[in-house]
């Protein structure tokens, strides 16, 4: 625990400092919706689907782009080399790296839901809190998956334009009951409706999630 | 030995499928509603059969890799996905020649559909990663690892997909699963094709896998070599 702890402490003083990640992730949600408002043309397409469906491409490929960095710090001067070295366990990284990608993501996420509002003509109210289960099983699902996968790609040649490949189709999923989830609630559907999406979102992470923690040994492994 | 059982397979195989493609073609009936059309039918469960089987073997082979850490499973996975991936793009395509004068499209986000072309993209995805990296036993484990996870993502893209789909208007009313082999001769002609495509894909898997246990042995003979001529120089 206090491995875990001290890993993730890390990580995050490392981003305090440069604020690189969160930055760089706040970025690309703005492009993704700006990008989806003209995609979608915004005049015509309001409301509770557009903007679910937006969120999710911008938590999606921002989530992307955490993982990557997550390890691409750890790539230079070969520190991974050191954190593999030191008596930890890789299963204990793993959870940490975990920990950090679902908090940048989530800080992202803050702000992509506060431009969601914004540009899809929403409104700041209670159906915002509504959203909150269902973005916090998917960033936690997606960041579980994309960790994993991220140590993978940036070993080979092709490097990190291998993640989306693995990881997108892998998420979908997650993909399909998160953005139902979140378009009910946005669409102040009842609870019930959610219900169902939410399941499946908890069966996706609590099989990524010990998945990733049981295999991560087998990535990180060096020989 | 066993080229030639290889070999015997080959010719087996080769007899098997001509038969099925004159039954296919010849013996069995047309079917009244849909024509000439519903024939590719008994290629296309053959082929999702073969490639569903062969995702399995990538799953079990993935899994005893990473347990007993023998090269002999990661080739086998590595053949059946190569081999799977094949007969997956077969299934989209045939039933995308079936979909067109039947439903009137090319494809539909049916859940069936969806499920396959997700499965499709992933093993797609898997295929790349071993492209991309070289033959060292790192690349084995890193595609054990995305095979056992793709595997244990199949159930839960199936649950989703289906409820995804029921929620939604059926865009079309015809069901895809009921094809309805009222006449016996059909039955026994999807039969003979399964089994034909079967051994089929037992002979190809064999091949493709002595392959791939030629390459690896023959690496492994480089690095001794390699090691041996390094040990002669410190001499």
């Amino acid at each position: 625990m206090t491995a875990f702890a001290a890993i993730l402490r890390k990580d995050l003083r490392l981003e305090l400092r440069s604020g690189e990640s969160t930055v760089a992730l706040l970025a690309i949600s703005l492009l993704i919706l700006v990008v989806m408002v003209f995609a979608l043309d915004a005049s015509r397409a309001r409301g509770a689907e557009a903007a679910a469906g937006a969120l999710w491409v911008a938590l999606v490929f921002s989530g992307m782009l955490g993982a990557t960095r997550a390890f691409l710090a750890e790539r230079d001067n070969h520190c991974i080399r050191g954190l593999l070295l030191s008596p930890i366990e890789p299963s204990t990284l793993y959870a940490a790296k975990l920990a950090a990608a679902f908090t940048f993501m989530a800080i992202a996420e803050i702000g992509s839901v506060i431009l969601m509002v914004l540009f899809f003509n929403l409104n700041f109210d209670f159906t915002l809190v509504r959203v909150v289960p269902t973005l916090a099983l998917g960033t936690l699902g997606f960041a579980a998956l994309a960790t994993l996968l991220a140590a993978i790609s940036n070993r080979t040649r092709m490097g990190d334009l291998l993640l989306p490949i693995l990881a997108v189709p892998m998420f979908v999923p997650a993909l399909i009951a998160g953005v139902k989830a979140s378009s009910f609630a946005l669409g102040g559907a009842p609870e019930s409706a959610i219900a169902q999406w939410l399941k499946i979102l908890v069966a996706f992470d609590v099989l990524f999630v010990s998945a990733g923690y049981l295999l991560f040994d087998y990535v990180a492994r060096e020989d | 030995m066993s080229s030639m059982i290889r070999k015997g397979l080959g010719y087996t195989s080769l007899a098997v499928m001509l038969t099925a493609i004159f039954m296919v073609f010849d013996w069995a009936p047309t079917e009244a509603e849909q024509g000439i059309a519903q024939r590719i039918f008994y290629f296309h469960v053959p082929c999702a059969w073969v490639a569903f089987a062969a995702f399995g073997i990538v799953a079990l082979a993935s899994l005893f890799y990473l347990w007993l850490g023998e090269r002999i499973w990661d080739d086998l996975a590595y053949a059946a996905a190569e081999i799977g991936m094949v007969f997956c793009t077969l299934v989209l395509l045939t039933g995308s020649l079936w979909a067109k004068p039947i439903w009137g499209v090319w494809w539909t986000w049916d859940s069936r559909l969806t499920t396959t072309f997700i499965l499709w993209l992933m093993y797609g995805g898997y295929l790349l990663l071993r492209a991309s990296a070289d033959d060292s036993p790192q690349v084995a484990r890193f595609a054990a690892v995305v095979g056992i996870v793709a595997a244990l993502d199949v159930p839960i893209v199936i649950v989703s997909v289906r409820l995804w789909r029921t929620i939604h208007p059926a865009v079309l009313i015809t069901k895809t699963g009921e094809h309805g082999l009222e006449d016996p001769r059909m039955v026994v002609t999807l039969l003979v094709s399964l089994v034909a495509f079967t051994i089929f894909f037992i002979w190809l898997l064999m091949l493709r896998f002595a392959q791939l246990r030629a390459r690896t042995r023959l690496c492994r003979m480089g690095q001794e070599i390699a090691l041996a001529e390094v040990r002669a120089g410190d001499a």
